[in-house]
């Protein structure tokens, strides 16, 4: 045998030996994220394949997972141990895993990220109560008044900024055929959003007193859904079953001339006219014309591991992902929607750089200071009552609106019954 | 006897709205996924397309997993329907056939199984699977469709079986037919439009099967059209254009089903336990 044949097989049988030792030694990592569109996914993919090709201890895989079922199959796949290692989660959404105990606190690891990255410090507090911090903060969203200039122009009128001036600037724009005002009336988390958005520019954006008792029933909420109701004269007539997407086609094809949404970029960048120029976006109008609110959460992640090296493991991949130079493509997996949490996230070349970002820079510069303020309700004034988990899951802001706007109640007696619903379900 | 012409035009012009009310949602769905994208969402929509465009498909076959959930979607509903069918058949013959205790107690009970909101299950069936080792496999999501298309369709068949001339099985029987041979050589063939029935039953209940998959399957590259294609559409921001080619491609099946098999279908609804 040949000096060359020896090492050659030598070398096999030492890879043969070791190869076992270093597949074990990877460590295996499932994400679940509810960010399904395919673009979502693929920018996702695309960020998973550096990452593990920049870390071959470490293997991430995605499955992507639906916001209408997660509630059911988290809980149930954690139950069963066949749950993810990270799952994305809302400011809701976290009490129920944390409820039946499958969350760690990570304060310790978010400490550390925001002394690099500096967090926005609202979206951290919705994550923090109980002496812990029990998801990483990743994307913001908040909720904006979309509007198009020309056809403010058009019509005389300008950027509402109080109560007043927006209920004349709606109904200014009302007229053949188009609505100036799409709103949502529908059972639904949409609804719940806009209405606590006019509800937090009303001066009731406390759901509860600093003791944890209900002050839902006050006089502010009944003006805020009195205000929403009348302005649902503006809207199309099936305006009450709406989702995001169909307020976001109504403003698309200019039948509506106003609409609250998180982003309408995309959609009237692929759908509409793509006239940068031609998309304004404003704080949403306050009753008193001064302090403009919304309502705005930060998506966030939590690891579930129970296991020390995966848990390890899940926060070299956050780490990863908040570096400036990744951070922006993964907030751009939908440009002009999800905006940064973290400072150096917010000024990143990675988040800027994108096309349609460059396109609708003004936008989303306007976007990122409305959420300055933005606040979720059962999360507000560094407050955080998880009870509010169950009022969320039923829609009880937008079933207190359906009673209103489709059954004819009187808001007072509405909004009185709506408390009771919301103690009935914290009870 | 003649029917007066006004009559004739009255009925024309029922079946005509009729006609209109059924193909209407069908025509703006499959128009729709044609349109480029702002002609979808225009204010006045338009019945004929102005610009014809593949794009929402390309995008849907090219740029998404749809065809992997399409897939899925055949191999779940059509192992569902086998199994249902294998199943069914001497199940039906049985409770037509053989006299045992509490047969008709039980041949009522079988239906129980619609009585449980699907919903009310889901949880403690997710547990039970986990235990087997099936959750996140499409063989879960066969057994359960199974289990619900299965009640209904012993039902039917029964109800089939016994509308055949009892003098015919005698026959065979006085040929020297064991029983599993009379059920294959004489009575499938005769109840033919019955398992026909059963068979789109069983297909369309599996294929258009949501609850259970959605909770059942974790993994992308195993979930069937109806979670995975409602993924695709997104939530606040929808692609209408996808939304339409995907909703058109998904009842393609269904209708191809019901090409082959329809006439043997409204038959067996016909002449079995709806008569």
């Amino acid at each position: 045998m040949t000096r060359m044949h020896k090492t050659t097989l030598l070398g096999g049988a030492a890879l043969a030996v070791l190869l076992p030792f270093a597949a074990s030694a990877q460590t295996e990592l499932t994400l679940w994220h509810m960010e399904q569109p395919p673009h979502r996914v693929d920018r996702v993919q695309m960020l998973l394949d550096e990452f593990n090709a920049a870390h071959p201890e470490i293997e991430v895989s995605q499955e992507p997972q639906n916001w209408g079922e997660v509630y059911a199959k988290a809980p149930a796949a954690l139950a069963a141990g066949a749950g993810p290692d990270m799952l994305f989660a809302i400011p809701d959404f976290a009490p129920i895993l944390k409820g039946m105990g499958a969350l760690t606190s990570v304060a310790d690891f978010v400490e550390e990220l925001d002394a690099e990255h500096d967090f926005i410090d609202s979206t951290v507090e919705a994550y923090s109560y109980d002496e812990g911090v029990w998801a990483v903060p990743l994307y913001n969203m908040s909720m904006n008044l979309w509007y198009r200039p020309s056809v403010f122009e058009a019509a005389g009128i300008d950027v509402p900024t109080t109560w007043d001036d927006w209920s004349a600037a709606a109904k200014a724009l009302t007229a053949d055929g188009t609505y100036g005002m799409g709103l949502p009336a529908n059972q639904q988390l949409y609804t719940d959003q806009t209405v606590y958005s006019v509800m937090a520019n009303g001066g009731a954006s406390e759901i509860y007193n600093e003791d944890g008792s209900l002050r839902f029933d006050n006089p502010q909420t009944v003006a805020a859904y009195d205000f929403y109701n009348g302005m649902l004269e503006f809207s199309p007539p099936d305006a009450p079953s709406w989702t995001w997407g169909e307020a976001e086609a109504c403003f698309a094809s200019a039948s509506c001339g106003m609409i609250m949404q998180f982003s309408v970029i995309s959609t009237y960048d692929t759908q509409a006219e793509g006239d940068a120029a031609d998309l304004g976006v404003a704080a949403i109008p306050s009753q008193d014309g001064e302090t403009h609110n919304t309502i705005a959460y930060a998506n966030a992640v939590m690891l579930l591991s129970r296991d020390e090296g995966k848990m390890e493991a899940s926060k070299t991949f956050i780490r990863w992902l908040l570096k400036p130079e990744n951070y922006g493509r993964f907030l751009n997996m939908e440009p002009g929607l999800f905006m940064p949490v973290t400072a150096d996230g917010a000024e990143a070349d990675s988040f800027w750089s994108d096309p349609m970002v460059e396109k609708y820079r003004s936008q989303i510069e306007t976007v990122i200071d409305n959420s300055a303020n933005g606040m979720l309700f059962g999360f507000t004034s560094g407050r955080v009552f998880p009870a509010i988990a169950a009022i969320s899951a039923q829609n009880v802001l937008a079933e207190t609106l359906q009673s209103v706007a489709v059954k004819g109640m009187d808001p007072t007696e509405a909004v009185a019954d709506g408390q009771a619903r919301m103690q009935d379900l914290t009870e | 006897m003649k029917r007066p012409l006004r009559w004739n035009i009255a009925l024309g012009v029922v079946l005509l709205l009729l006609a209109a009310l059924v193909l209407a949602p069908f025509w703006f769905v499959l128009t729709g996924s044609v349109k480029d994208p702002a002609e979808i969402i225009a204010r006045l929509p338009t019945m004929i397309p102005d610009n014809f465009t593949l794009q929402h498909y390309t995008k849907l076959l090219a740029a998404s997993d749809y065809p992997i959930y399409m897939l899925n979607s055949l191999l779940v509903a059509t192992a569902s329907t086998l199994v249902t069918l294998g199943l069914a058949i001497p199940a039906g013959y049985a409770f037509f056939r053989m006299s045992f205790r509490g047969r008709e107690t039980l041949y009522r009970a079988i239906l129980l199984a619609y009585a449980f909101p699907s919903i009310v299950i889901l949880i403690p069936l997710f547990g039970i699977f986990a235990k087997l080792g099936l959750v996140d496999s499409r063989l879960a999501l066969v057994l359960v469709n199974v289990a619900f298309a299965l009640p209904f369709a012993i039902w039917l068949l029964r109800s089939f079986f016994a509308g055949i001339p009892v003098e015919i099985e005698e026959a065979a029987r006085l040929d020297g037919g064991a029983p599993f041979t009379v059920l294959r050589r004489i009575m499938i063939p005769l109840v033919a439009p019955g398992i026909a029935a059963v068979a789109v039953f069983a297909f369309v209940t599996a294929w258009t099967e949501y609850v259970f998959a959605s909770v059942l399957i974790l993994s992308d590259d195993k979930r069937p059209v109806p979670v995975g294609f409602s993924g695709i559409i997104g939530q606040y921001q929808i692609d209408w254009g996808l939304l339409l080619a995907g909703a058109s491609l998904s009842i393609l099946p269904v209708v191809i089903l019901f090409a082959f098999v329809g006439r043997w279908f409204v038959a067996g609804l016909t002449e079995g336990a709806v008569k």
